[in-house]
């Protein structure tokens, strides 16, 4: 299923930050590879970097040290609005607390990320459609995120990270405000967006389930991955195994 | 773009009172500045038009109202390069036998042949009226505001029931309306009918004389002073510009006072402003990050912010000086339940209206930048590690 060409390449990776007079190491030396088209999970303790790790990929932070291909380009030397620019169109993000624009529809949720492609109006109207229908929510074009379930919301919130037809997929525990029944579907919308768009997805979670449907878990602890590769779920959750049928 | 502005828009819904009342401070605000300014500006404009510099104004220099012997009238009015002139006689009392203040007017008689020529603002008095009068002895023109007040009919006749001369109260009829206006609360009569019926051809209150130009205006102001200095009835010779200058030099203080008012006001209202739009911005600091992961560059951000704080300055600001224009245009024709005398006699233009509108963009500007700078600077990964 996964393609052979490497899509993101860490080498080397630190974050650190300073508070006050101390300097807190968050990511301290991280490699690793994500081929095209890969569903990648990052697991670990809360506390470990993991959100961190994954805004530096997503180009939210820079890394301290470090280089961070994605498509052969070293995100980390891009300036900031390079990186902004650079983010629309390679990276969807989707977040825990969905964070939709509450003020606005979801049709118009959907549609912010296009507004700054200039796109014409048709256009952008079939790709936000084609979105929206995707997540199964072609029936609530004119809902406010107020007057939509969580589950809704979060569907949105995948519609509006696909609708620029991004390279790779970043979502950060994406089931985690959700019930277990809820966050099953939204875990067939991923592993839907992997299978049918071939998209690459990077999936952080505390969540045995949601780590169940990566192809490749990569566990960080103490901003370091762990060693030896820790392909699969029996490894990282133990014990899992056992509940998961 | 749509999708921009709805945002916008919608932006300015989320909490409407905030926003009603930051509305309601730029309006109140302009609607003060308005009629302060306005009446700042019409003291100006009299100072500055030329047919008030070109106008001179003889009076008694030690009394006030000023009174004038009668024989000063022709050795002022021959100096040389006077090209015309006239003179008051002022008679006020009250309109009717109620006695009541508010029906308190003021009668001038003058001369009607120069009355147009002499008294600029009179433009557009009917000529059909001015006719009537020069055939018509005890006749008057009376001023709309005067007209409406007392709700008066051309053609009728009206006593007046003298305070300037006790006993020698006079019966006018009305023969035309004077347009509002500088002159819009006065009657104007003859002259001749009010040395016959006062008596009193001994006294003149004020004489006007029109001359060529400002230049000429000094040496002849010089002249008729030096005329009758170190008589018992000295006069005082000044421009309409420089008498409306010096009127407004009195009120300097309070003016003064004023303007301090509305500097407060002022700082007040971009206080409101930033405050409101801080206020609004540190609760969506989310929402901005989230529009920042989405692409959305740091000088979006302002202009999202500065344009909320726009619509709402610049719509209120106009919103609060047309309030202002609208309330000086309802009294001006006596549609109100109380006339504003003030404000009749500093009524707001209508410019004032985009003067407002400006002002309320540019303390909404001036009151927004650094909000929006500073949620601008919103840095991303700080606000989602404050939530995760
Ligand atoms: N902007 C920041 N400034 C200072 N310290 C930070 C910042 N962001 C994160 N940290 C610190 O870095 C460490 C890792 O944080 P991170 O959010 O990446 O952990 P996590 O693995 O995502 O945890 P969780 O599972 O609870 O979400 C934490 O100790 C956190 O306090
Ligand atoms: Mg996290």
């Amino acid at each position: 299923m996964a393609a052979n060409s490497t899509l993101l390449h860490l080498i080397d990776v630190h974050k650190h930050y300073t508070r006050g007079s101390e300097t807190v190491r968050v990511i301290r030396g991280v490699d690793f590879q994500v081929s095209e088209g890969e569903f990648v999970g990052l697991i670990g303790p809360s506390g470990s970097g993991k959100s961190t790790l994954l805004n530096l990929i997503a180009g939210l932070d820079r890394p301290t040290k470090g280089q961070l291909f994605l498509d052969g380009v070293d995100i980390a030397k891009l300036s900031e609005a390079e990186v902004s620019q650079w983010r629309v169109h390679h990276v969807g993000f989707i977040f825990q607390f969905y964070h939709l624009i509450p003020v606005l529809s979801a049709y118009e949720n959907v549609e912010l990320p296009l507004l700054q492609f200039g796109l014409s109006a048709r256009r952008r109207r079939r790709q936000v459609l084609t979105a929206l229908k995707l997540v199964g929510l072609n029936h609530r074009l004119s809902h406010r995120p107020g007057q939509m379930s969580g589950g809704e919301q979060q569907r949105v919130g995948i519609a509006r990270a696909l609708v620029t037809d991004p390279s790779i997929i970043v979502a950060d525990e994406p089931t985690g405000d959700l019930d277990g029944h809820t966050s099953e579907e939204i875990l067939d919308l991923l592993d839907l967006l992997q299978n049918r768009l071939e998209k690459t997805i990077i999936l952080v979670t505390h969540d045995p389930r949601a780590a169940s449907r990566a192809a490749r878990l990569i566990r960080l602890e103490d901003g370091r991955l762990v060693a030896g590769d820790e392909s699969t779920i029996g490894a990282a959750f133990p014990g899992w195994q056992g509940t998961l049928t | 773009m749509r999708t921009l502005c709805t945002l916008i828009i919608k932006n300015l819904s989320r909490n409407r009172v905030r926003t009603t009342l930051t509305a309601l401070a730029v309006i109140v605000f302009t609607m003060v500045y308005t009629v302060v300014g306005s009446t700042t500006s019409l003291v100006n404009r009299l100072v500055s038009s030329t047919s008030s510099n070109t106008r001179l104004v003889v009076v008694n220099r030690w009394i006030t109202p000023s009174e004038l012997p009668s024989r000063y009238i022709d050795q002022v009015t021959r100096v040389r390069n006077v090209q015309d002139w006239t003179i008051w006689h002022y008679y006020f009392g009250f309109l009717d036998e109620s006695k009541r203040s508010d029906r308190f007017g003021l009668g001038i008689a003058t001369r009607i042949d120069n009355l147009q020529a002499m008294h600029p603002g009179l433009e557009e008095l009917d000529p059909a009226s001015l006719q009537a009068i020069k055939h018509d002895k005890i006749g008057a023109l009376v001023g709309l505001h005067m007209m409406d007040a007392m709700k008066w009919k051309v053609g009728q006749r009206f006593t007046l029931f003298s305070a300037t001369h006790p006993g020698k109260d006079l019966e006018f009829h009305i023969v035309g309306v004077v347009p509002a206006g500088k002159w819009g609360s006065n009657f104007f009569f003859r002259e001749d009918y009010f040395q016959q019926g006062t008596g009193d051809d001994e006294t003149v209150n004020v004489i006007w004389l029109r001359v060529g130009n400002e230049e000429t205006g000094r040496q002849i102001a010089a002249t008729v002073e030096q005329m009758f200095a170190n008589s018992r009835e000295e006069v005082k010779v000044e421009t309409e510009a420089a008498s409306a200058a010096r009127i407004a030099g009195k009120t300097e203080s309070i003016l003064a006072i004023v303007n301090m008012v509305v500097l407060v006001l002022l700082i007040d209202m971009l206080v409101v402003i930033s405050n409101s739009i801080s206020i609004s911005t540190r609760e969506r600091r989310t929402e901005m990050a989230v529009l920042k992961v989405l692409g959305f560059s740091p000088n979006f951000i302002i202009v999202m912010v500065v344009s909320e704080a726009l619509i709402v300055g610049t719509l209120s600001g106009g919103l609060g000086a047309a309030l202002a224009f609208g309330l000086s245009a309802l009294n001006e024709a006596d549609q109100l339940p109380y006339t504003i005398a003030f404000l009749r006699m500093f009524p707001v233009p209508v410019s004032f209206v985009p003067r407002g509108m400006f002002l309320g963009a540019l303390a909404a500007f001036m009151g927004s930048i650094i909000p929006a700078w500073t949620a601008r600077g919103i840095k991303v990964t700080e606000v989602f590690s404050d939530i995760a």
